[in-house]
């Protein structure tokens, strides 16, 4: 079950299954909005009178981890600081080795679309790519991969030296003239 | 007349020279900027839509091979006598062996910050000014052996894993194939934790640093690595006579892999050859 912005209990529409990304869920989160941050997730929550209801849910259905999330979200957000409806993490906002990582999941424009993830280290955008197996590797960490989205951000602070920042435009080589942007990239 | 590709550990002192001349000059004229951002570009993962080239896919081994062709022409305009090294790491196995000396591509990245400040393409000479990197690190990083969470390189016999499997490739052709030569050597596992990580991708996750992420190249490192991967695909070629690059044909409409892959006998962008074009380069060099 998921609950609305307006608290009413709405039905989870089934997930595309031929798809390995994470689900969606249904109700106010799929408008399309790409801009969709962590905060109009939870604004949408926490309008909700469900908010009190699914903090033990959440809670419960995260993994303790040695991150702590923002002490206000700590209601709404499991010790992973992930939002989890039981329908996949689709959120995230916590502070890693000193870093500040919030993530989003871009709900799917059109069907047979998994969503992308929008997601930040200390402000600066962070892509993710996905491979076959529904496993994520950032640009920082480009020859592994790992479970989840927010383990591929961590994996990516890993690699990071102190006080070093990620561009401020993620990196991508759309300005070659050997080969160019060929449309290559969905 | 085919040039010859030697292994780093038998150049000169001559040949370090001016191979490293010749990659500052390309690094100064703007050039090699150029082949960092162009796989960057190229990197396209596989849970994702649209083609691959360059990872994740078959032609891994061909696009490479033509990736360093381009290198190797652009070094050859600056001094002809240059061709690009290998750097074999199931020999030269420590962050103070070839090729991590100060006349070659200097040593591992100094504790506090991973910075190279050793040899020609420390940052402090003013040569090698990181332009597309992942970070806004301007220099050059490196971790070797990855102290943090060490790792050790492949082996002699994980390469041989590799280079025992007669099939080049097996459909749906990806980074979750478990069997065929391709994706053996190229390394992604199926498991979770560090010896997932194989091969091709294991020596790019020793080296550290930039080698790490999507801007890779900006370590010379890079293309000795590429080398010596290539050097492996002659080898399993000269190994495997009768198996050949596969797909032979394209991945049907109605296939997973429609139009994501290039067969054998499709141009291979961004260049207009075909993996059946690159599987034989042995006229225009040699591995000694």
């Amino acid at each position: 079950m998921v609950v609305s912005a307006d608290g009413a209990a709405v039905t989870a529409v089934p997930a595309d299954t031929t798809q390995p990304g994470p689900t969606v869920p249904p109700g106010p989160t799929t408008r399309p909005a790409r801009r969709r941050t962590r905060r109009d997730a939870l604004r949408g929550l926490l309008g909700a009178a469900a908010a009190l209801a699914l903090a033990p849910l959440v809670a419960a259905s995260r993994p303790v981890r040695r991150d702590e999330p923002e002490p206000e979200l700590a209601a709404l957000l499991g010790p992973g600081g992930g939002l989890d409806l039981g329908l996949g993490e689709t959120v995230f906002d916590v502070t890693y080795l000193g870093r500040h990582l919030l993530g989003s999941l871009v709900p799917p424009a059109h069907s047979g679309d998994a969503g992308r993830w929008e997601i930040t280290v200390d402000g600066r955008p962070l892509h993710l790519m996905r491979r076959a197996d529904g496993t994520w590797l950032s640009m920082v960490d480009h020859y592994r991969s790992y479970a989840a989205p927010l383990d591929a951000v961590r994996a990516a602070v890993d690699e990071l030296g102190p006080g070093e920042m990620l561009r401020a435009t993620a990196a991508t080589g759309r300005h070659t003239h050997m080969g160019g942007h060929h449309g290559l990239h969905p | 007349m085919a040039y010859i590709r030697k292994d780093v550990s038998t150049l000169t002192a001559g040949e370090r020279r001016r191979f490293v001349r010749a990659l500052l000059e390309l690094k100064r004229r703007g050039e090699y900027d150029e082949f960092v951002r162009m796989h960057i570009d190229y990197y396209v993962s596989d849970g994702e839509g649209g083609l691959r080239t360059a990872h994740m896919t078959p032609s891994f081994l061909p696009w490479h091979r033509r990736f360093l062709l381009e290198l190797e022409n652009a070094l050859r305009r600056v001094d002809p006598s240059v061709t690009v090294p290998y750097w074999d790491w199931t020999r030269n196995r420590t962050a103070t062996a070839v090729p991590w000396t100060a006349d070659l591509l200097g040593g591992n990245g100094r504790r506090s910050d991973r910075q190279v400040t050793t040899g020609p393409f420390a940052h402090a000479t003013g040569n090698w000014t990181i332009k597309d990197g992942v970070t806004d690190t301007t220099f050059l990083t490196r971790d070797l052996g990855r102290a943090r969470d060490p790792i050790g390189l492949p082996t002699k016999a994980d390469v041989e894993w590799a280079l025992s499997d007669p099939v080049y490739d097996v459909s749906p052709w990806n980074s979750t194939v478990t069997r065929g030569f391709r994706n053996k050597l190229e390394g992604w596992g199926t498991g979770r934790g560090s010896t997932a990580w194989l091969n091709h991708n294991r020596v790019h996750r020793w080296v550290g640093g930039a080698m790490v992420g999507g801007a890779s190249v900006n370590d010379p490192v890079f293309w000795l690595h590429h080398a010596f991967i290539d050097l492996l695909w002659t080898r399993w070629q000269r190994r495997h006579g009768e198996h050949r690059y596969l797909p032979a044909e394209p991945p049907l409409p109605g296939s997973s892999q429609f139009r994501r892959v290039v067969a054998r006998h499709q141009t291979l962008p961004p260049w207009d050859v075909t993996p059946d074009q690159l599987e034989d380069a042995g006229r225009i060099y040699r591995y000694a």
